[in-house]
């Protein structure tokens, strides 16, 4: 078994991207690659255009002066040309990196300097105005290529390109680039992806071709149900993150995955009901909106059909709990067919996720409850745990059907994994990240001496499961030397609908507190329906009902935890985490940055802690 | 704004065609199937009664739909109806009696009458608005019922004008079965040219002209042209309307088209509901049977017999009744009651909409 994948994994390592896309294009030419929505229609595009298209945008690059080992930053919300023009400098020899449609414009001058791009690809206007502030400080750009040039009539840069002009001259088509491809090395690095920094600055990992290929098609080992048959797929996370490009790019090269794109990552919920994936990768963030949404829906409804939701629900909570144990009785299966049909159906009907056959979470522990939630609901959502330095392949992954909450599943085979004496999970295969760009003290950080990836993470393996526990720098030890993971706590209030951040603290202290954000769709249909009055966000979190309600949430979360976990006190954020502006302690992934959020909100952690016993004590003792 | 999004996820749209389609869901296709199939198989399950009452609905439909154009789309008060019916009844009246022509002229000629008579309606209409644009429909009323009388006098006819059954594809249609799927056929093609109208520049541009005609001109819209348009159109399948019921009755004469025939028009769009072409055809079905609803109610009263008599006298007070208590209660008419009972089950279970779905 292992053995037909090592076949394949060697294959892959020897490919490059622009080479798989050739291969596409020449074997199944009219299969249709992706689906593209322009003004309403999705536009279906075949190998061969899809080929076609990425040699034109490569013929542009290479009069622009791309020279291999060039770089190309790429900066907004995932579309077709984004792909595409990510492709075409992978072709060149180049080195694309994403830059995140959110980061704040200190982080586009980092990633600029430090990746040190000669072409700049901006979606449109928004990030035009956003490198053109900075880009007479960058003296290795040159040319600004800009994708939808619609409000661009104003700007005379000579660095500005519109793709369409440049694209529209170009007649080099698949053989052309199947050329170019050929001459690749494809142990040279293909691309860069920043780490969102949820510690100190964003470190660039350089993945090459071959072992982005190879690592990526382990999730086809772990998923075979992608290459099985045709699946449907919606691409709304940043293709400049691993995993955005997974589905967008390579996931459809190594498999049977059409990825869709939507008009506008804003329309998402439209282009999810249009498109029906049966296939949805998503961060937990998402299914978290989603179930909000859902509950708001439910909370609102008439009587009658929040008793039919509630009795699906009693049944269904019932099945899912079976499910993990084994497989369902007849009787089991058929009063969930009938919930389903009647209740659960309809409600995904209209997120457009009733089509779903596999629900893959990553890039963030996904909130125990949360997948429960799907999982009642009737979704197959397991979880998957990867890292930008496993090149876009992952280290785990629950292979369900309805997998357990709880673990992150089985490792994909031809790699592995050990502990450290400390817990740290350690990776090794053949195909991880190269280094990290012109950072060699963190690239010699990042393995141990005999070439294991350290991950940061500690686990434990339950029953043949991976199980993660934290990441190991983010533990925290009470005064009381009890040591805690915050995100194991954090997750239990997390799966609330009024919460959307939960970021606890206690280094040091004698218990734990917490900074909450609140879900401002959740709680102000909540004040609605309870006569509470607000003007927006601010009023919102200083009004006492609002802090009752919240305090209730907490006390629910305490009663799961053991004592010491429980947090004593909260306070909530007055203004709402934006990752767009500077010096927020949020990453655009929108991770929290623990210092960071200790630093900016000290005051108000500080007041939950009183320290009057400490001050008795020092006045006893003569101190000042 | 571009088309709605199907009620069903999983529908997207791979071309322009697509967009065009009036039916995307497996649900909507089949529920017209079956829609379809009862509509076919009900003259031979229910008596000729029904049937007869059935083809009545859907001549009615062909008048609302086009009143619905004119009045609930475009915005243009008209209370010529009856006189744009009977000027379509008299064309056919008049070319089949003077000239013996068949039906495959008489209606298109019945059609030319009525766009002409159309553009006479519309221009007021240019100038007027609101109530004195209705009373000047109301004087071209008129002036067709007087027209026809003083034809039906000096030929002759001061009975009527009596008419052969028209013949359709070699068959006589002269059978209430006849009838019932000549109707159907004539009322589904009129839905589907609304329906058409509707979604294309001449049904935006109307509804714009409806919304706030100064802002229709200012966006660019011919308000001139496209409000004679809407009258040339309402008034031309109205008089198609007409012709074919000059051939359904076999019989025409002026006494059938009095003002309460226009009254029960713009009944039908109220009560239906303004605006919608589902409520025209609602509106059709309601005011058409309604008076046999009244009828059997009053025969169930104690003491039937001494009321018969005055039978009429309740279908016209429970009528003006209806039209009040519709008016007050459910402007929206009978589309908006349809309306809530479709989301109550489209929404299923939530009561709002929810996210990227319709409602």
């Amino acid at each position: 078994m292992s053995n037909a994948f090592d076949v394949e994994y060697g294959r892959l390592r020897r490919m490059t991207l622009p080479g798989l896309l050739c291969e596409n294009a020449q074997r199944q030419p009219d299969a249709v690659a992706y689906r593209a929505k322009l003004r309403g229609v999705y536009h279906e595009r075949s190998w061969v255009d899809y080929a076609g298209r990425v040699a034109r945008c490569a013929a542009a690059f290479e009069k622009l002066g791309l020279a291999g080992g060039e770089r190309v930053a790429i900066m907004g919300n995932p579309c077709e040309e984004w792909m595409i023009a990510d492709q075409a400098a992978q072709a060149l020899g180049g080195i694309s990196y994403g830059i995140y449609p959110t980061a704040s414009s200190e982080e586009i001058a980092y990633q600029m300097r430090d990746g040190g791009a000669v072409l700049f690809v901006a979606e449109n206007q928004e990030y035009v105005d956003k490198i053109l502030a900075i880009a007479d400080t960058l003296d290795n750009l040159r040319h600004i290529v800009v994708i939808d040039a619609t409000a661009m009539f104003a700007y005379d840069d000579p660095r500005l390109k519109t793709y369409d002009d440049l694209v529209a001259e170009e007649t080099a088509g698949p053989g052309w680039l199947a050329d170019r491809a050929a001459r690749l090395d494809p142990d040279a690095p293909a691309f860069i992806v920043y780490t969102s920094g949820t510690t100190g600055a964003p470190k660039g990992a350089v993945i090459s071709h071959g072992r982005h290929l190879a690592a990526t098609y382990n999730i086809v080992t772990i998923y075979p149900m992608l290459a099985e048959r045709e699946q449907r797929a919606v691409v709304f996370l940043p293709l400049c993150h691993v995993l955005g490009r997974d589905i967008a790019m390579t996931l459809p090269m190594l498999s049977r995955l059409v990825p869709h794109f939507g008009e506008d990552v804003e329309d998402i919920a439209t282009t999810m009901f249009e498109v029906a994936p049966t296939v949805l990768f998503t961060v937990p963030r998402y299914l978290q909106k989603f179930a909000s949404q859902i509950l708001i829906g439910i909370a609102k409804t008439t009587g009658l059909k929040r008793s039919a939701y509630e009795f699906a629900m009693k049944l269904a909570r019932r099945t899912a709990e079976a499910r993990w144990n084994g497989p369902l009785t007849i009787g089991q299966a058929a009063g969930f067919s009938a919930a389903w049909g009647a209740v659960f159906r309809p409600i995904l009907n209209k997120f457009g996720l009733d089509k779903l056959e596999l629900v893959i979470s990553g890039g963030a522990p996904l909130p125990t409850d949360i997948g429960a939630l799907w999982q009642i609901y009737g979704l197959n959502v397991v979880e998957m745990y990867g890292q930008t330095e496993t090149a876009g392949g992952i280290i785990a992954g629950q292979t369900g059907p309805y997998a357990r909450p709880g673990s992150v599943g089985i490792i994909p085979p031809g790699w592995n994994i050990r502990f450290s004496e400390t817990g740290e999970i350690e990776v090794h295969s053949p195909d991880l990240f190269d280094r990290y760009w012109n950072n060699d003290a963190a690239t010699a950080e990042a393995f141990t001496e005999d070439g294991w990836l350290r991950t940061g993470d500690i686990g434990e393996m339950v029953d043949g499961q991976l199980k993660l526990i934290d990441r190991a720098r983010d533990f925290i030890v009470t005064a009381g030397g009890k040591t805690i993971s915050p995100s194991y706590v954090e997750n239990a209030f997390r799966s609330s609908p009024y919460f959307s951040e939960v970021v606890v603290f206690g280094q040091g202290r004698k218990y734990l507190t917490a900074l909450v954000e609140i879900d401002f769709d959740m709680v102000s249909d909540w004040a609605r329906r309870n006569d509470v009055s607000y003007s927006g966000f601010t009023s919102l979190t200083r009004n006492p009902a609002v802090f009752d309600l919240l305090a209730g949430e907490i006390a629910k979360g305490n009663e799961r935890l053991a004592r010491v976990e429980q947090i004593k006190d909260f306070r909530i954020l007055y203004k709402e985490l934006d990752p767009e502006e500077e010096g927020e302690p949020v990453t655009p992934t929108r991770k929290i940055k623990r210092g960071l959020m200790l630093k900016k909100y000290a005051e108000l952690v500080e007041e939950m802690y009183d320290d009057r016993e400490d001050r008795l004590v020092a006045a006893a003792i003569g101190a000042d | 704004m571009s088309k709605p999004l199907p009620n069903a996820s999983g529908h997207f749209r791979r071309s322009h065609a697509d967009e065009f389609r009036l039916i995307e869901t497996g649900f909507s296709r089949t529920m017209l199937a079956l829609f379809i199939i009862a509509l076919v198989s009900f003259p031979f399950l229910f008596s000729s009664f029904y049937v007869d009452l059935a083809a009545q609905v859907f001549l009615a439909s062909i008048g609302a739909l086009s009143l619905m154009l004119l009045t609930g789309i475009a915005g243009q008060i008209s209370l010529g109806h009856a006189g744009l019916i009977a000027a379509g009844a008299f064309t056919a009246g008049i070319l089949f009696k003077e000239f013996a022509l068949p039906f495959w002229v008489t209606i298109p000629a019945a059609a030319l009458v009525g766009a002409g008579i159309g553009v006479l309606f519309g221009l007021p209409s240019l100038r007027l608005r609101g109530l004195y644009l209705a009373v000047s429909t109301l004087a071209l009323h008129f002036i067709v019922v007087f027209l026809g009388g003083e034809y039906e006098t000096r030929r002759g006819f001061s009975t009527g004008i009596l008419i052969d059954p028209p013949v359709v594809f070699g068959y006589e249609v002269y059978s209430t079965r006849a009838w019932y799927f000549t109707l159907a056929v004539a009322a589904a093609v009129t839905l589907w040219i609304c329906i058409n109208l509707m979604r294309s520049r001449s049904g935006r541009a109307w509804k714009s002209i409806h919304a706030n005609e100064t802002v229709a001109e200012a966006i660019g819209i011919g308000v001139t042209r496209y409000k004679l348009l809407a009258f040339v159109v309402s008034s031309s399948m109205t008089a198609v309307a007409g012709a074919l019921f000059a051939y359904y009755r076999g019989f025409v004469s002026i006494e059938a088209f009095s003002l309460y025939l226009t009254i029960q028009y713009v009944a039908m769009i109220i009560i239906g509901g303004m605006g919608s072409l589902l409520g025209a055809l609602l509106g059709a079905v309601f005011v058409t049977l309604f008076p046999y609803i009244i009828e059997a109610l009053v025969s169930v009263l104690p003491g039937a017999d001494r009321l018969a008599g005055s039978v009429f006298a309740f279908n016209y007070a429970a009528f003006g009744i209806v039209m009040i208590l519709f008016l007050v209660f459910e402007p929206q008419g009978l589309v908006g009651i349809w309306r809530r009972i479709r989301d109550y089950f489209v929404l299923w279970p939530f009561r709002f909409k929810a996210m990227g779905g319709r409602k």
